[in-house]
């Protein structure tokens, strides 16, 4: 692919997908960053995914998740920092907004009156003034107004300076950046070895009399009530023969010997899937291993 | 008859109900997380089951979709697109790399909706959703196949490639087609 020239929607697809090889997707994210056709169509590719991704039929998440999300929220609820405007302030003046503030609200907007701070020193105040205090309370608010317009500017900085900061962002410029810069260092990598071992099947197969052995090592285990199954794929494009399930042991090893197979029958290439409990009929995408 | 769209027992959510909500999220309202989360955990946990065929997993994925929300709901802006539309798809690329086992998930997906799809809205939610699946059963086998196996599998073209035995182009192209398709459904 060529950063110089318009991409083509199949590539953007893919890209959507974030099924591109490293390389061409920072070449596509590059480019897209620089051109408004490309970043169009690339909006209406993700359009049309965001679509097809409501074709998957509900399901209902169980209710723990809910409540697991709620007390993660509420954990996190305390940790959100506040921050202080540095001149000193009246204290009826400073409770409200710099609160509000501190809970991310930050836009100039008045709290509504429910989300108020219960310890704000006007709400417990206000009932006793009464008119005698409106004249105070009209300085107070001239105050506040001035005050807001300080804390606008204060968020309007630090919009900006959040916007900059997500990371898609920054991900995208850096990345560019990275590939435009002359003095950048090129190094090619080769592979390194895996930080765990990879699941690797080995079959040996005699079509003529339907024998197979199949031995795998390094298997994950499996979710509850779901087995491995290996799938002989035929040559003649026949509909993939299961060939028997199993099970890996604590050490992810795992073997299917002489299964029923019938005779004769060419194989194109060997699968694995996992199914439920018993074996399917039909394999089950993804293919967790493959091999011709 | 619609099929069920996982917004119910809830009023009919807007585009504009979801960026008050996502305000009040930014104050840091636990309670209009909460709506946030009744309104789309069905989506975002659908999506990711469908990929990942694992509940746990799943329930893995929509946790730290909503916690990037909670943590961050100036990730999503209203220029995006509709908010339902994007969490489907941050849902998706979500598990997609924990079923890559790949680094941990970004913070929020930079990806921009066009304005013409209101997921959030849930009359033209239902209709679309009916519609889209509509027109994928109508699809032709082979770019129905491939973009499911592109789009909820995660497999890359050359992978669709390599297990149907079809040339690279003719997959790349039956995605786009499939796509065009579904779009020109859409928006007719």
């Amino acid at each position: 692919m060529n950063t110089a020239r318009h991409f083509e929607p199949e590539d953007l697809a893919l890209f959507a997908m974030q099924l591109l090889a490293q390389d061409e997707a920072a070449a596509v994210a590059a480019h897209v960053e620089q051109c408004g056709a490309c970043r169009q169509s690339l909006t209406e590719v993700q359009g049309d995914l965001a679509a097809y991704a409501h074709t998957v039929d509900l399901h209902t998440p169980p209710a723990e998740a809910r409540e697991r999300l709620l007390k993660q929220v509420a954990r996190e609820k305390k940790t959100i920092p506040i921050d202080r405007v540095p001149e000193k302030q009246e204290p009826e003046q400073e409770t409200i907004p710099l609160a509000s503030y501190g809970r991310g609200l930050g836009r100039g907007a008045y709290l509504p009156e429910e989300d108020a701070p219960r310890h704000s020193p006007a709400g417990r105040v206000l009932p006793w003034l009464g008119w005698a205090a409106a004249a105070a309370l009209a300085f107070a608010a001239g105050n506040l107004y001035q005050q807001r317009d300080a804390l606008r500017s204060i968020i309007a900085t630090q919009s900006s300076t959040m916007n900059q900061a997500v990371p898609g962002v920054a991900a995208a410029r850096q990345v560019m950046e990275a590939l435009t810069d002359p003095t950048a260092k090129r190094v090619v990598l080769n592979a390194t070895p895996p930080e765990k071992p990879t699941p690797q099947g080995r079959a040996t197969y005699v079509a003529s009399r339907g024998t197979l052995i199949f031995v795998a090592d390094n298997l994950e285990p499996l979710p509850p009530a779901k087995v491995y199954e290996l799938w002989l794929i035929p040559a003649s494009g026949a509909a993939p023969v299961p060939a028997g399930t199993f099970q890996p042991d604590a050490k992810g090893s795992a073997s299917v010997l002489l299964p029923t197979l019938p005779k004769g029958v060419e194989a194109k290439a060997f699968g694995v899937t996992i199914e439920a409990e018993g074996g399917a009929t039909k394999p089950t995408l993804p293919i967790i291993l493959a091999g011709e | 008859m619609y099929r069920e769209t996982g917004l119910v027992n809830s009023p009919p959510p807007s585009r504009e109900e979801d960026s008050v909500l996502l305000g009040q999220v930014r104050q840091g309202n636990d309670q209009a997380m909460a709506a946030l989360y009744d309104r789309y955990s069905k989506i975002v946990y659908s999506v990711a089951l469908r990929v990942l065929r694992d509940p746990s997993a799943a329930e893995d994925v929509l946790q730290e979709i909503f916690m990037q929300i909670w943590r961050n709901p100036g990730g999503f802006e209203a220029t995006r697109g509709s908010l339902g539309g994007w969490l489907a798809v941050v849902s998706r690329n979500g598990a997609i790399d924990a079923l890559r086992r790949k680094r941990p998930m970004d913070p929020v997906d930079e990806l921009t909706l066009p304005s013409g799809y209101d997921l959030a809205n849930e009359a033209e939610r239902n209709s679309m959703m009916e519609k889209t699946r509509e027109v994928v059963r109508q699809l032709p086998l082979e770019q129905r196949k491939t973009l499911e196996m592109a789009f909820f599998d995660g497999l890359t073209h050359t992978e669709i490639a390599e297990m149907t035995g079809d040339p690279l182009g003719t997959v790349k192209t039956r995605i786009r087609s499939a796509l065009m398709t579904l779009r020109k459904a859409l928006t007719a």
